[in-house]
């Protein structure tokens, strides 16, 4: 089981069916991945997200709406920029490939004025505090 | 309850140059408090609560600049502050201190200012190891909290949402920690060309060991101008930049072959008849300097009348080029004092 991998379509329909298990009229919006067209996703991470939409929308009757954003663990990600020079077959004689490095908004844009934030995530080693 | 002294340049400071809130803080102050410094940098956080870049700073420590000149005061942590944190993960990073070696000495030959002006004294440079955890290979010396992001161990700082930025060049921050004078204006073609002509040090403050003097980490042609030009800076002032930079001349250190070949370096050494090694300037960085009008040619001709140190520093706003617009403003007209409880 812990090998299991979630197709990215089903991991959409999961997202939404566990915030109507908890909260049958509520909106749920999902951003975060919309330049993924394709993609596989740990089952067991899936399942965790599914039961937090369920503890999060049943213990409040109040929510009406569900917004789920995918982000970056770490805000400055590095990129590979592929740029690819199409002919009018739609072939490529040649591609060159660089990389760009994107400082993004940490989360903590998102969590502002929120009241109590649960964090789950996994974990990572950090430097002895100093 | 201890108060733990710190400097803010407030956003808007400086007849609105200055995009963003920046603390500095003294590691000293930090350690008469009896606290950590990523737990001065959350108390301030918290005590502003407005988005901030801030950098601690050891006064009796020394540093390398981007142009290989070694110089006192050293950013020993790096944080950014947003919604009143600092993020837990990758909201402070730490730099810690290089250990004297001769083997950094003899590889990194900028590295001999350590005997000949500094000996004894502590050197801090880039975050390096264990510090940079939990961030990969690929990133880059930087902190992120919210909207703003603290790059290149202290010197870069953006806010990632408006977009705006300011660089602080170590010479503005010494002045800042001193009460002396600040020049702040846009960073223009000059310092943009400037910032790329660096020298190759294992974990340097801002690069690694890519680029050696006489090269150009940029390597970007008529367009390493353009770079940064847009961005603020606050920067010491030119007289401040020739003392430091002309303690390295005066041990022997050759712009483009022991320290790097930017422009400032260049135009401090021709003025005052100093050796420059032209041949080991590379192509590409020769083109980059060309596009701001300094070329071979005006580098081969000999200056007619050598300066002295105490000339050269007193003509330092003439013979160094770079920013534009830029005034120069007393650090007490545009830098608060505050104290926060810890």
């Amino acid at each position: 089981m812990k090998l299991m991998h979630t197709r990215l379509p089903d991991f959409y329909d999961k997202l939404k069916a566990a915030v109507r298990r908890g909260r049958p009229e509520a909106e749920v919006a999902i951003t975060g991945m919309e330049n993924v067209k394709t993609a596989k996703l740990a089952s067991l991470r899936v399942g965790r997200i599914e039961n937090s939409i369920y503890q999060l929308t049943k213990e409040d009757p109040g929510i009406e709406k569900v917004e789920i954003s995918i982000h970056p663990h770490h805000p400055e990600t590095a990129h590979t920029v592929l740029i690819k020079g199409i002919q009018k077959d739609g072939s490529c004689k040649k591609a060159i490939m660089e990389t760009v490095y994107v400082s993004t908004p940490g989360v903590d844009c998102r969590l502002a004025g929120v009241d109590e934030v649960i964090d789950n995530r996994a974990q990572l080693p950090l430097d002895d505090p100093r | 309850m201890a108060k733990l002294k710190y400097r803010l340049i407030p956003e808007g400071a400086a007849q609105g140059m200055v995009p963003i809130n920046l603390v500095f803080i003294d590691k000293k102050d930090i350690d008469e408090c009896g606290i950590l410094m990523v737990e001065a940098c959350r108390i301030i956080a918290k005590e502003l609560n407005e988005p901030a870049a801030i950098d601690v700073m050891d006064m009796d420590a020394i540093t390398v600049t981007s142009d290989g000149i070694l110089a006192d005061g050293a950013v020993v942590a790096f944080a950014s502050a947003d919604y009143g944190v600092v993020n837990r993960e990758f909201g402070f990073l730490g730099v810690s201190e290089m250990p004297y070696s001769r083997k950094l000495l003899d590889e990194e030959p900028h590295m001999k200012q350590w005997d000949a002006n500094y000996r004894g004294k502590r050197l801090y440079r880039g975050s390096y190891g264990d510090d940079m955890r939990p961030r990969d290979p690929l990133n880059e010396r930087q902190t992120i909290t919210g909207r703003i992001a603290n790059n290149n161990t202290g010197s870069e700082m953006m806010n990632v949402v408006d977009m705006t930025e300011i660089l602080t060049p170590m010479y503005g921050i010494l002045a800042v920690m001193r009460d002396g004078e600040v020049l702040i204006g846009h960073s223009g073609p000059v310092i943009s060309v400037g910032i790329g002509m660096v020298v190759r040090e294992r974990a340097g403050r801002i690069f690694g060991w890519g680029y050696g003097a006489g090269q150009t980490a940029h390597a970007s042609g008529d367009y390493a101008k353009t770079i940064k030009s847009d961005c603020w800076a606050l920067c010491g002032t030119k007289e401040d930049l020739a003392e430091y930079t002309i303690r390295a001349l005066e041990i022997g250190m050759i712009p483009g072959r022991h320290i790097a070949c930017s422009p400032a370096n260049l135009c401090l050494a021709h003025a005052m008849g100093l050796p420059i090694d032209l041949d080991g300037i590379f192509a590409n960085a020769w083109e980059e300097l060309e596009s701001i009008g300094i070329t071979r040619a005006d580098l081969e001709k000999p200056c007619d009348k050598p300066m002295s140190r105490e000339e050269a520093i007193a003509h330092a706003a003439e013979i160094i080029p770079g920013i534009e617009d830029g005034k120069r403003f007393k650090v007490s007209d545009i830098c608060q004092i505050r104290y926060a409880e810890c």
